[in-house]
């Protein structure tokens, strides 16, 4: 009787696991199912249209004409289209690109100059005065930026509080003239991206084992040399996100050259939205972010090969 | 040496005072939160002391950062690079040293044959054992032929066997460099084993300094009787040159004593049952046998328990159960006289 009886409750434990498997299975894709939708419908289609986009000819009024296919767009981006129809090379765009990327660039070491030692700095504290600061640190977020960066018009404009306290210090005469200058777009961007390089990088500093300095100490290496040879390198992947977080969105970004640049600090971001707005040129707008997504990419793969294996970004 | 502000002023060091000679295996001995870390760190140079001074070889160290004194750590948690391979760790200090390549590849070598890490030199510390990583931090130290080599409860990660390896090890590794060890722990038995000389502390107070002859066969006190080996403690009273027990037995004092309130120390090996009952009287409590001894455990009228522990020589096995009435026979030479 009971070798028979529990023949059948393997069975159908069997049968129950497997049961119980296909629901797992279900379980899992209807829990990826929203952020798949999401990724699909918000990220990867209009990424597609885009790229349909930058292959058509640009309609009169703003949008494309839908089935006319034309390499014009990325002809564009470097080429001028002479009366006679043959082409001549045009930087002026790619002197916009550079200069975005020395900007981004700039930013970057700016961002990093400043934000390493002041992760370091909080690093150090005790666990309470840590939370504080990195709390400190977060607070800009609180705000829009594109409140922040209006409020850096009214620092840095003439008559503003920064030409002001130069002034009365006596350290000025004249105007200051740094409102609509790239030096203005500079500190916009540095005041905007600190944070994303402070904050990865801090993390990274913070599981730092410190004993490892006191070993560096005991085997001669002074505070530099410990800094260079031993905090440095275990804290580069903290490093290398906070560079990524503040490069690649520096390089795109908008309002900051918008409200603080004039028109020699125009940056990639409103040469794009040019495009699809005064220009009314959809497809050459399309081309510009597909070149510069294949430049971010571009990067991200030498980073990529070049750190290999060396754990992982953040 | 006092530690934090205000009501919470800890003094963690006080009134130490020690000589360690030049190429000393010299061990720090004393339960944790005794001080012998700190001492150690004062030494490395990782604290500076509130008062007093430490000399190495006649020169000062105070005010000298960790970084300019000829003294290397190997650490508790080994505190081996992650980044850089077993080759690039023992090199470390060479190279901070400025020593031309040739000079730091050719100690490296030697020091990977020294500590037996042949054919480990481009491996990673997270890809060795704890025994290897306790090798390459020793490795790292020695690379930089220190004047003094400090090893912080360097071996009590390791499991037992390994342990006792690697004793062997560092005594090896003492004996062939010339180097003065200053060795902290808190095993007596590892203290015994591989020290010239013993500091045993006590809440930031040096108890005894002596070999280890010297600490177990004549310890000062009864602190340092108990922390380490195993010690019986009996109360007595000195007069006249004879100790009286309270249950009126006699001893005749090893040294001379001053009259007065007396604690005995004796070591449970050192004391024997008598074969016909004479001595003092005690009652057998348990009997443990354990290989190659046999522990009697004593109730003793007025006393704290008392071990005796018996070697199971041939022959020499008696017939004693619990409950038995017994004669303890404690020779002169084995009792200790503490004052208390």
């Amino acid at each position: 009787m009971a070798t028979p009886s529990r023949e059948v409750t393997s069975i159908a434990g069997g049968s129950a696991r497997r049961a119980l498997e296909r629901r797992d299975l279900l379980t899992r894709w209807a829990l990826i199912l929203p952020a798949g939708l999401v990724l699909v419908g918000l990220m990867l289609l209009p990424m597609l249209l885009m790229a349909l986009m930058s292959w058509l000819e640009p309609g009169s009024f703003g949008g494309v004409r839908w089935g006319h296919y034309t390499p014009e767009a990325y002809i564009k981006f470097l080429f001028d289209r002479n009366l006679d129809d043959s082409l001549s090379l045009n930087t002026d765009y790619l002197s916009i690109f550079s200069r975005s990327f020395g900007l981004a660039f700039i930013t970057m070491l700016i961002t990093l100059l400043i934000g390493f030692p002041v992760s370091l700095y909080i690093a150090l504290q005790t666990p309470r005065r840590r939370q504080w600061l990195i709390f400190l640190v977060t607070i800009p977020f609180w705000t829009n930026l594109l409140v922040r960066t209006y409020a850096w018009i009214l620092l840095l404009r003439n008559g503003g509080l920064i030409e002001s306290g130069l002034k009365q210090m006596g350290l000025l005469q004249g105007s200051l003239d740094l409102l609509y200058t790239p030096i203005a777009v500079q500190i916009g961007l540095v005041y905007a991206f600190l944070p994303f390089m402070v904050l990865p990088i801090y993390t990274s500093l913070e599981k730092l084992d410190w004993r490892l300095l006191e070993a560096a100490f005991d085997l001669y290496a002074n505070r530099w040399k410990a800094l260079w040879r031993v905090v440095l390198p275990l804290a580069a992947p903290g490093v290398i996100a906070g560079c990524i977080l503040v490069f690649v969105p520096a390089l795109g970004t908008y309002y900051i050259p918008e409200l603080l640049g004039g028109a020699k600090s125009l940056m990639i971001g409103n040469l794009i939205q040019q495009q699809f707005g005064a220009s009314r040129d959809w497809p050459f707008g399309a081309a510009l972010s597909f070149a510069l997504l294949a430049l971010v990419l571009l990067f991200m793969l030498i980073y990529a090969l070049r750190f290999r294996g060396k754990g992982s970004l953040l | 040496m006092v530690y934090g502000e205000g009501s919470e002023r800890v003094r963690a060091l006080d009134r130490i005072s020690l000589e360690i000679g030049h190429n000393e295996f010299f061990t720090l001995l004393g339960p944790s939160g005794c001080g012998k870390t700190t001492l150690l760190r004062l030494i490395a140079g990782f604290e500076q002391p509130t008062e007093g001074s430490i000399r190495l070889y006649g020169q000062p160290l105070e005010g000298l950062p960790p970084y300019r004194r000829p003294v290397n750590t190997v650490f508790q948690s080994y505190a081996l690079f992650p980044h850089l391979s077993v080759a690039q760790n023992i090199a470390f200090g060479l190279e901070m040293l400025g020593k031309p390549r040739a000079e730091i590849a050719q100690v490296v070598r030697e020091m990977l044959g020294l500590v037996k890490l042949v054919g480990y030199e481009n491996r990673r510390p997270a890809q060795l054992s704890g025994g290897q990583q306790q090798r390459v931090a020793l490795a790292r130290a020695l690379a930089n032929r220190p004047k003094v080599l400090l090893l912080d409860e360097s071996l009590s990660a390791l499991d037992l066997k390994l342990r006792k390896e690697m004793q062997l090890e560092l005594k090896r590794l003492h004996a062939e460099t010339g180097i003065t060890f200053v060795f902290v722990t808190h095993d007596q038995e590892e203290a015994l084993t591989m020290s010239d000389r013993i500091a045993v502390m006590q809440e930031g107070r040096i108890a005894q300094v002596g070999t280890p002859t010297e600490i177990y066969d004549a310890p000062n006190s009864r602190y340092v009787a108990d922390f380490i080996g195993e010690t019986n403690f009996l109360k007595a009273r000195a007069r006249g040159g004879v100790l009286l027990l309270p249950d009126g037995s006699s001893l005749p004092t090893p040294v001379h004593t001053p009259d007065g309130e007396v604690t005995l120390a004796i070591r449970p090996e050192r004391a024997r049952l008598s074969a016909d009952g004479s001595g003092i009287s005690a009652r057998v409590k348990d009997v443990v046998y354990k290989g190659t001894d046999t522990i009697y455990l004593l109730e003793l009228p007025g006393q704290e328990p008392f071990q005796v522990r018996s070697q199971n020589r041939l022959g020499a096995l008696q017939l004693v159960r619990p409950g038995d009435p017994v004669g303890l026979e404690l020779p002169p030479e084995a009792v200790r006289v503490l004052k208390e």
